[in-house]
């Protein structure tokens, strides 16, 4: 049995019978590297599975996972408090999205054992300068930009460069839109800004359809995923507990309306084909008409069945590879015209064949190695 | 040289090492010893240890440190590679293994009572370390005590004591017989030699302890042995400073905290000679220490 089958087994509640502890070490790993080992350890849990049953080096690592996922949960609500509090004034809208957003849901399936590494919030974009200052007076600064990254992010994204907290370490990606406007993708965000609700504890949120179709749009149109089993079980869980006729017709107007229905079929092609989530035949039907061709969906299939999976490069073959390198052209040339797309790809793969040949050091900066010496 | 392969069980955790350093391989062979197998049922972290890419193979070499296909540290001088590797074990083991509370603490052991020494750098934390570890004590850890939740259990991680500077030709005086690793020179830390601790500490690293006394050490020259006792309230804030994952345990690694500041006894000491403080120790505070 395959590593990534024995993933999608625990995923569903099934623990493979005999599985040898070489096994569960292969699992564990590619599960750490896909930064699913909490959201598995929280899932079995969940669907009943007697986790003193298994090796108590299987334990050890759910534990550990279970630990680190609950500070992360709890440091979440802590960062965001404060922000709330920093930028409430400024901004007409403050939205926390992705991980952060699933976290500050309360009781959200797809929150739990959750893993992240910033937290994306989302404003509107005249707000985008002053809410930028207010957080440097807090504490939060970009790192240090080479000048063809800072116009990259000032003009082309849908982001600013990310935000670093001085003391906390804690990073901030603030988002005016989910896609670069530069794509010729970017939605009316005010479309969006109609599916807001406040959590519990007065954090807005999107809601349960947007927040699917966010990450279906984040997943579908990226040139590089690092997680993409994580990001795949996000939309199982979302539909698992959110779904409903109210819920369906909710995404689908709303992917139809913001141009995203391709993306959207094929989310639910791969919870299904993956994950064996089940998609009611009037959404399908529905959705039929934005379905790629034949030849197209073949060429998507060798992609993101690979990509989706619970992989790991040491677990992969040339054809994972080849996924991967297709899925870097597919995502730039989704999300840049051409002579822009040329000319990035002509700037990063220069700066890649330098690291190659002297080193992958070559453009840390000059101070850091005085900081290393002290 | 082609990348080979090691499997270090150090228990609690079994590490797989992959190397195209010879340099590495040897201090592994000279440190390690009977720790090292060459295939291992599971494994906890696998790590890399090899040199920099492209013309940096050739022009003032170095090495990377890879945990799994992470790369937490920048590379070094490539004639610190076991040191990198050792640090980088440290690293896997501190931000990962939340199951235990962590103290960045050396720990010895005597008649199943241990006692802690949790120090910043330069404290002579290391030295005193190798030297207890040779004079009849048993050397659970160097660097970090893992403490099981709820208990005054301390649970081995046998390592190399890692010296520093000055204290490299002190302990090749005092164990001209021991066995040292390579010189690690100019790292952050400057110069830099880690020391195998003798058979007793391998052959028990699976044999837990109770600990019994917390001692905040302070080498200073001019010093002769000043023990001052601390109350509970300061044992407690300098414990919980020296605890890597004190925050990320939250209620459970608060109350493990208390709960040993309240039943070990708790001092600072200020020495210049190591041998009166173990004197201390094994005479002033063992024999009273109930387990």
């Amino acid at each position: 049995m395959q590593i990534s089958d024995v993933i999608i087994e625990l995923f569903r509640g099934n623990v493979p019978a005999s599985l040898s502890l070489k096994q569960w070490s292969d699992t564990i790993r590619v599960l750490r590297y896909q930064q699913c080992l909490a959201r598995i350890g929280w899932r079995l849990k969940h669907l009943g599975v007697d986790i003193s049953t298994l090796p108590q080096y299987v334990q050890n690592h759910f534990k550990n996972a279970e630990i680190i996922a609950r500070k992360q949960f709890h440091q979440v609500h802590y960062e965001a408090a404060e922000l709330q509090k920093l930028l409430q004034p400024y901004a007409t809208h403050l939205l926390f999205l992705k991980g952060a957003a699933y976290s500050l849901t309360e009781n959200a399936c797809v929150g739990s054992g959750r893993t992240y590494s910033d937290i994306d919030l989302l404003v509107d974009r005249n707000s985008i300068t002053v809410i930028e200052k207010e957080l440097a007076v807090h504490g939060f600064f970009a790192e240090d930009l080479d000048e063809y990254d800072q116009k990259y992010y000032r003009e082309w994204s849908h982001e600013i460069p990310p935000l670093r907290h001085g003391s906390r370490g804690t990073v901030l990606d603030v988002h005016h839109n989910l896609l670069p406007i530069i794509s010729g993708r970017a939605p009316d965000i005010n479309m969006f800004f109609q599916h807001i609700q406040a959590t519990q504890d007065g954090y807005s949120v999107f809601k349960p359809a947007a927040m699917f179709l966010h990450s279906t749009i984040h997943l579908f149109l990226n040139e590089e995923i690092k997680h993409g089993f994580r990001d795949l079980t996000d939309l199982y869980l979302i539909i698992e507990q959110y779904q409903s006729d109210a819920f369906w017709r909710e995404l689908v107007e709303l992917a139809i309306s913001t141009n995203f229905a391709v993306e959207l079929c094929l989310a639910l092609r791969y919870t299904n084909k993956i994950l064996g989530q089940a998609i009611p035949a009037s959404v399908t039907e529905e959705l039929q008409r934005f379905l790629p061709s034949k030849v197209a969906l073949s060429y998507l299939d060798f992609i993101f069945l690979r990509i989706l999976k619970p992989t790991h490069p040491v677990f992969g073959n040339w054809q994972d590879n080849l996924a991967q390198l297709l899925l870097l052209v597919r995502g730039h040339y989704l999300k840049m015209p051409l002579t822009i797309l040329i000319k990035h790809l002509l700037w990063k793969s220069g700066r890649q064949i330098t690291t190659a040949l002297l080193g992958s050091s070559f453009f840390d900066k000059v101070e850091d190695e005085a900081k290393q010496k002290q | 040289m082609a990348f080979e392969c090691r499997y270090l069980h150090l228990p609690p955790f079994c590490f797989e090492i992959r190397t195209d350093l010879p340099s590495v391989l040897t201090n592994i062979q000279l440190i390690y010893a009977d720790a090292i197998q060459h295939s291992s049922k599971y494994t906890d972290y696998f790590l890399t240890i090899k040199s920099g890419s492209g013309l940096r193979k050739f022009i003032r070499p170095q090495v990377r440190f890879l945990a799994d296909q992470q790369e937490p540290f920048k590379p070094i001088n490539s004639d610190c590679g076991f040191a990198l590797l050792e640090w980088g074990m440290n690293w896997c083991v501190a931000t990962q293994e939340m199951r235990f509370v962590i103290v960045h603490a050396a720990v010895l052991e005597k008649d199943g009572k241990a006692v802690l020494f949790p120090a910043p750098p330069g404290s002579g934390k290391s030295t005193l370390t190798a030297w207890l570890a040779f004079n009849g004590w048993r050397l659970l850890s160097d660097e970090m005590a893992l403490i099981q939740p709820g208990t005054q259990t301390v649970v081995p991680f046998v390592r190399p004591i890692c010296l520093k500077n000055n204290s490299i030709t002190l302990a090749k005086t005092w164990f001209p017989t021991a066995r040292f690793s390579s010189i690690a020179k100019n790292t952050h830390k400057g110069d830099v030699i880690h020391l195998s601790p003798p058979t007793l500490s391998w052959q028990q690293s699976s044999v837990p302890a109770q600990i019994v006394a917390i001692v905040f050490p302070k080498y200073d020259k001019d010093q002769t042995l000043t023990i001052t006792q601390l109350n509970q309230a300061q044992s407690f804030s300098a414990l919980a400073e020296n605890a890597f994952n004190f925050s990320l345990g939250g209620q459970a690694g608060f109350e493990t905290i208390v709960q040993l500041v309240e039943k070990a006894q708790c001092f600072e000491a200020s020495y210049n000679s190591v041998a009166e403080l173990a004197e201390f120790l094994s005479e002033d505070v063992l024999p009273y220490a109930n387990i």
